[in-house]
């Protein structure tokens, strides 16, 4: 059970930086961006196409991989912005669903639909605790998890280009006629969390099952730990993901909850969601 | 008119199956496999379209339904149970509708993305689930057995296309029926549904229900043209892209369904034939969805703009002064009585010890300056607000629980706000909101009496002002003890102000209804109203006839300021 939970927590650390990246998205620009993992998942894919294509050095492919997966981020966040500024969070999702069923069939399209031959960049243990071995990855996604979701808040409270962030998120149309540039920094936020969710699908994908559909699809677990901070509060995001991984790194260790696994942590979330909104009986305020 | 109303669905049903049987004789084979594939779809989509088009909730997992319906399909068949496959189809269909009902659950809370996202990670779940488990009878290759007069491809595509004819069938008269306009209303307004009497519990399970049924039928379907059914046919991403599908076509427009069906198949079957690879299927529906989303429009919207050719100028009120006037009745005993009612929001006392009475055939003004606590009053009254602490009397019964269970115990509000659906003609809204049978007369009666527009006309095309009215009238023909009116003058000009007053005023006489009324125009308050209370901060400043009521120092100084008085 230790092993199996402590294995699962380099997907832990995974789902918990995507789940910061959702909520900040949710919270900053008032999306829940479905394509979130999707953006990720084309740009490693591109990093991989360039080093065995190309014979680019691993690390050089990466580099370029991130860049593409923040442009493609910022490129969609552009469409949003422009197109629909003024719609509501639904509709500017549902964008975001559209955006992440054209990424994975154009993976198929362009690399075919069998898993791709990653270079790990990390590899090997980092530690062992216990006798239960820890690997690098794992020690990777969980720092950068919590990184992550640190470096946001301090740019959120600390600095003047986080309160203009807020003011954006809160009354957008208030904030523009304040003069706070709403389009440039919507589409810094897309760019951001496109580098970030990239970056750390890289470091993971190699160890994981990377065929297209899985790694667009970590966007439902990240969702499900993000859902636990109600897609508002950072802290909650990654203790979520990270509980989400150790419980389902658990599960896999025992044959009787092998279907089961699957419905659990979903489960979980479902009801700790249904407890925390049981006030919400109306829709609006008024 | 109305023959041809009452008719027009069945004589399209008929041609439509006349045509289906032309195309199973007279395609080529491979076509009508194809066919079948479209006929799926469609049932699928017509489901998505109930649940998302009409009701307004995104779910992402409408081949979950599916897997359902093709999971008892195949059990059945395994295990070789009586009925054959019709009745097998039909309770695959009932199983995914319970299904449904389980996964709307969560909708009670849960709303506009998480919903979204809880739907998605089911589908994902259950996708994973399948992979592992495998349907019925796959592994001993049990094919499922068509009925015996449906073997072939033609019989069979034939009957799909009976089936899909129902199906259409079935979600017209649903649509058109309460559970139709209960699904539009909550689309647009939670409150505004239970204000109407209507549970909005209800509105959203069926909804969820009725898309789960006709998914799990489209999934037993499947299985029956496959015979073996695979997971591979239910994945989440086929979901999403049948969302995505739905919101190109607008699938609650039920031909737009069938035609979005026909782009399903027919698309990545073009692209086939033309050399490229199908996965651009699913780039060309993922760039036409995106369109959709941000021109605000879809397929459905524009063809039937583009075939009516309608004036884009919205429908306004005709009101004017001088009516026929009924016979006053003189006010009687209270009907409405309001002890001691307070609420808090936190430390904030929003109502402390309000007591307001409403007279049998009376109406009863409550003015005072923005922040007072008017609206604040309705919500408690009409149980809103669960944890007002008071008593509420309707005909000397205490008056408790949901705001819906009020409504329909004979006491009706109106809001403030616009709540009223625009997805909805303002017929079937009126006979929505007032949960009775009424006479197509009454109903045109009581719109003409207001200056209201046709009851033909869509919601979506009448202005704010009038829609507000349509409304109150709606809350008139449910014929309530009481109904309580908030600012429902505020969208007209103020020339129609009057106009609007000397119907208020017949109310009582006409429709056997006592009003309370929330007003800032103090001239309508003046010409309509019998007795007056007047609320500042929360408290009652003062209560009575009105021409003393609105003479009163108190009350001219927290309406002016002291300022004005000298």
């Amino acid at each position: 059970m230790l092993q199996g939970a402590l294995a699962g927590l380099a997907a832990g650390g995974l789902y918990a930086v995507l789940a910061v990246c959702l909520t900040l998205m949710s919270r900053l620009v008032r999306v829940v961006n479905f394509a979130q993992s999707a953006t990720g998942m084309f740009g490693c894919y591109v990093a991989v196409f360039l080093s065995v294509q190309f014979g680019l050095p691993t690390w050089l492919a990466t580099v370029a991989g991130i860049l593409l997966g923040g442009s493609l981020s910022a490129l969609l966040g552009w469409i949003v912005s422009t197109w629909l500024a003024e719609a509501d969070t639904g509709t500017r999702s549902a964008v975001t669903v559209a955006v992440l069923l054209l990424l994975i069939s154009l993976s198929f399209i362009l690399f075919g639909n069998k898993p791709q031959p990653f270079h790990p960049i990390l590899d090997g243990p980092a530690f062992t605790a216990g006798g239960v071995v820890i690997s690098q990855v794992t020690v990777v996604t969980v720092v950068l998890a919590v990184l992550v979701a640190l470096a946001s808040r301090l740019v959120l409270t600390r600095t003047s280009a986080g309160v203009e962030l807020r003011a954006l998120s809160e009354r957008p149309t208030t904030a523009e006629l304040l003069g706070i540039p709403a389009k440039r920094l919507s589409v810094a936020v897309w760019a951001v969390t496109g580098v970030i969710s990239t970056l750390v699908i890289s470091i993971v994908a190699p160890s994981q099952s990377n065929d297209a559909t899985s790694l667009a699809m970590l966007v439902v677990p990240a969702a499900a730990a993000a859902l636990l901070g109600g897609f508002r509060r950072l802290d909650l995001a990654v203790a979520g993901g990270l509980v989400l991984g150790l419980i389902q790194g658990a599960a896999a260790q025992v044959d009787g909850l092998s279907v089961v696994r699957y419905f659990l942590p979903f489960g979980v979330i479902v009801a700790l969601l249904l407890w925390s909104q049981r006030k919400e009986v109306w829709d609006a305020a008024r | 008119m109305r023959l041809v109303d009452r008719s027009l669905p069945f004589a399209v049903a008929v041609v439509a199956i006349a045509a289906g049987y032309a195309l199973s004789i007279g395609l080529d084979g491979y076509f009508v496999y194809l066919g079948m594939s479209a006929i799926v779809a469609g049932i699928s989509l017509l489901g998505l379209g109930v649940v998302t088009g009409s009701a307004g909730m995104i779910s992402l997992c409408q081949l979950t339904f599916g897997a359902v319906g093709a999971w008892v399909v195949s059990a059945l068949n395994a295990a070789e149970a009586p009925g054959g496959f019709l009745v097998w189809l039909l309770l695959g269909g009932i199983a995914a509708g319970l299904v449904g009902v389980l996964v709307g659950l969560p909708a009670l809370r849960l709303r506009g993305i998480n919903l979204a996202v809880v739907t998605l990670g089911l589908a994902a779940a259950a996708d994973l689930t399948l992979v592992q488990l495998q349907f019925p009878g796959v592994a001993d290759g049990l094919s499922v057995e068509r009925p015996d007069a449906f073997t072939d491809d033609r019989s069979y595509f034939l009957l799909a296309v009976v089936v899909l004819v129902l199906c259409c069938l079935a979600v017209h008269y649903l649509r058109r029926g309460r559970w139709g306009s209960g699904w539009q209303a909550v689309a647009f307004s939670e409150r505004g549904t239970a204000a109407a009497g209507a549970s909005v519990r209800t509105s959203k399970l069926t909804a969820f229900a009725v898309s789960a049924t006709l998914g799990g039928i489209s999934g037993g379907l499947l299985t029956g043209q496959v015979g073996l059914a695979f997971p591979a046919s239910f994945t989440a991403i086929q979901s999403l892209a049948l969302y995505v599908l739905a919101i190109m076509s607008g699938a609650h427009l039920i031909d737009m369904a069938v035609l979005g069906a026909v782009l399903w198949v027919g698309v990545p079957e073009l692209l086939k034939r033309w050399g490229v690879p199908q996965d651009w299927g699913f780039v060309v529906f993922g760039l036409l969805g995106i369109q959709a989303l941000t021109s605000g429009g879809n397929l459905g919207t524009a063809v039937r703009q583009l075939w009516y050719r309608r004036s884009r100028e919205p429908a306004t009120l005709a009101l004017a002064a001088g009516t026929t006037s009924a016979e006053p009745v003189t006010p009687g005993a209270p009907v409405l009585v309001v002890r001691g009612l307070s609420v808090r929001f936190g430390e904030v006392v929003a109502l402390s010890s309000v007591d307001i009475e409403v007279p049998e055939h009376g109406v009863l003004g409550v003015i005072g300056p923005n922040g007072a606590g008017k609206s604040t009053l309705v919500d408690a009254i009409t149980g809103f607000l669960p944890n007002a602490e008071g008593r509420v009397e309707l005909d000397g019964r205490p008056l408790t629980g949901s705001p819906a269970k009020r409504a329909r115990s004979g006491l009706r509000r109106t809001f403030q706000q616009d709540r009223v659906p625009p997805g909805l003609t303002v017929e079937a809204y009126l006979r929505f909101v007032a949960r009775r049978r009424v006479s197509t007369a009454e109903i045109a009666e009581a719109l003409d009496f207001f200056g209201c527009p046709a009851a033909r006309i869509p919601l979506s095309q009448v202005d704010v002002g009038a829609r507000r009215l349509v409304e109150v009238v709606g809350h008139l023909l449910a014929r309530p003890r009481v109904l309580l009116l908030d600012e429902p003058a505020a969208g007209l000009p103020h020339s129609e102000h009057v106009a609007f007053g000397e119907r208020l005023r017949q109310v009582p006489a006409r429709f056997g209804v006592s009003v309370l009324l929330i007003e800032h125009d103090l001239d309508l308050v003046r010409s309509v109203c019998d007795t007056v209370t007047v609320l500042d901060f929360g408290r009652v400043l003062a209560a009575g006839p009105q021409a003393g009521v609105l003479a009163d120092p108190a009350v001219l100084k927290a309406y002016m300021g002291e300022t004005e008085l000298l």
